[in-house]
């Protein structure tokens, strides 16, 4: 795996995502009121904006909904897979896909999340081939 | 409310001819567009009160108070500005707002200008857009290395998963523009292409090919604008602005509609209104086509054709000089010309058909054109309806 480099910029409302995909957990946040979930993670709720979200751990399984394999257009090496995830909550991330072979990809794959070690203080959550329920 | 349709008019224009600028800076080119605008316009730089530029990104020559920055280098102090930067349409939405600028006061003559070198620019220095940002909402999404293109291959690859869109079909989009920039002295590639050449170019991002991908030139251009009764009495007939919309929505993949909608829909619909026709009175468009992807979704969101759709209506040579709706008719970005933000070379282009001035392809006795243009990865949008 190679390519991921930057380091996001951990702040105050993202600490304890970043803290949990530390320890191998996959958190998305709720809103308090509605009950509904939110990605990507911000200091309100988008559904209830006057209140402030709670974290909850994810499934961590989703399927892939659309993807692009980069072959050019970067100087970091082998093709990678860009691509949406939509998880069990419901909510869409952006990740990576990895392990699996160009010609497999195709919307609906089943996907779990794995943790990809950045540095010390960053583990990024990514996506592998899982086996369907 | 005041009704702007047909208040203010665009009284001249300017493309750069060139799409190699070694060693120019975008400023020096600016000033060469600025000077031509008003030269066709009859104006000189004595007469404009408003300035208009949205060049913050580095290849642009710009910084965050880039309208400062150029208005001193050109020599006028300007008391009507606009530095909005939603991305490549930005200059149709600075359109838009001079356009209530001039009908309420504010501002006379404005110009609004763009220019880019990417080909030479020497720096690395980082751009803080959010498209290599890793903070606040980009801090989910930068570190795992997302091109632009390969945002536009998310948008592609579902299109055809949703709606059965071939390959073939995003490939008809590039061929048909170069059919038009054949015809164009100043394009960047005239060469006439076939689908099976695009399918044949190497992929950049999957789905799209080298050939799915815009230009990359230096170059530049620069609208002027003014009221319908001063531009009445201008060099070239004038063309208004009798429609106008704008809207932006997201930045982040991740808010990416499942059904693809994009902030055209917004867009559209209230330039539409304002100018009073429907899409089925445009006599020409040019629609912001930085990847094959890029005006399918836009004729969608337009109401050229039904959602999911676009892939038939390329096929079918809707876009051509002959077809419904001749679109790209200088060769567009993916042909002609594309430095960075082209959305002012859709105003430009509308202009010169309507005026029967079109370097390309020219749409005999074209009456009403649109300028259409997206930002970033259909972050934004901005749609303008001109008239005769």
């Amino acid at each position: 795996m190679t390519s991921m480099t930057i380091p996001p910029v951990q702040d105050e409302t993202s600490a304890p995502f970043w803290e949990a995909a530390r320890e191998g957990r996959f958190l998305i946040q709720r809103c308090p009121e509605t009950g509904r979930y939110q990605w990507y993670p911000r200091a309100h709720s988008i559904h209830a904006p006057h209140a402030r979200p709670e974290w909850v751990e994810a499934s961590g399984r989703g399927e892939l909904l659309t993807y692009s394999v980069v072959h050019r257009g970067n100087q970091r090496g082998d093709p990678y897979v860009c691509a949406l995830i939509r998880l069990e909550e419901g909510v869409t991330v952006f990740s990576r896909v990895e392990g699996v072979a160009e010609a497999d990809l195709r919307a609906g794959l089943p996907l779990a999340v794995a943790f990809h070690q950045l540095d010390e203080a960053t583990s990024l959550p990514v996506f592998r081939p899982r086996t369907p329920d | 409310m005041i009704d702007l349709s047909g208040k203010a008019a665009i009284a001249g224009v300017f493309e750069s001819p060139r799409r190699d600028a070694p060693r120019v800076h975008p400023f020096a080119l600016q000033m060469e567009c600025i000077l031509g605008a008003l030269d066709d316009a009859g104006l000189t730089l004595k007469d404009v009160d408003g300035l208009c530029a949205a060049s913050g990104d580095w290849a642009e020559g710009g910084s965050t108070m880039d309208v400062v920055e150029l208005a001193e280098y050109i020599g006028i102090a300007p008391t009507y500005v606009n530095s909005t930067d939603v991305g490549g349409c930005s200059y149709i939405l600075q359109a838009g707002q001079a356009a209530a600028a001039i009908a309420t006061g504010l501002a006379e003559v404005v110009v609004i200008s763009y220019a880019a070198c990417p080909r030479w620019w020497p720096l690395s220095s980082p751009s803080f857009d959010p498209f290599v940002f890793p903070a606040g909402p980009g801090q989910y999404e930068i570190p795992y290395a997302p091109t632009l293109i390969s945002t536009y291959g998310l948008f592609a690859r579902r299109h055809m998963d949703l709606y059965g869109t071939t390959p073939e079909q995003l490939a008809q989009v590039a061929v048909t523009f170069r059919e038009h920039a054949a015809k164009n002295p100043d394009a960047r590639l005239r060469k006439p292409i076939t689908v099976d050449d695009v399918l044949a170019s190497p992929m950049i991002a999957s789905p799209l090919h080298r050939l799915d991908c815009c230009v990359v030139t230096d170059g530049g251009g620069a609208v002027v604008m003014t009221s319908r009764e001063r531009a009445r009495d201008l060099k070239k007939p004038p063309v208004h602005l009798v429609g106008y919309g704008a809207a932006v929505a997201r930045t982040q993949n991740s808010q990416i509609p499942d059904d693809l909608t994009t902030p055209a829909a917004l867009s559209g619909p209230r330039a539409f209104a304002m100018a009073g026709v429907t899409p089925g009175e445009i006599d020409v468009a040019q629609i912001y086509d930085a990847f094959t992807i890029t005006p399918m979704l836009a004729l969608e969101d337009l109401g050229f054709c039904g959602r999911g759709e676009s892939g038939a209506f390329v096929a079918d040579g809707n876009l051509t000089l002959g077809g419904s709706l001749p679109t790209n008719t200088d060769g567009g970005g993916l042909s002609s010309n594309h430095p960075g933000k082209r959305g002012i070379f859709t105003l430009i282009e509308s202009v010169r058909q309507l005026r029967g001035e079109g370097p390309g392809v020219q749409v005999p006795d074209a009456r009403i054109a649109l300028a259409h243009g997206l930002g970033g990865t259909f972050c934004s949008a901005a749609t303008a309806i001109l008239a005769r």
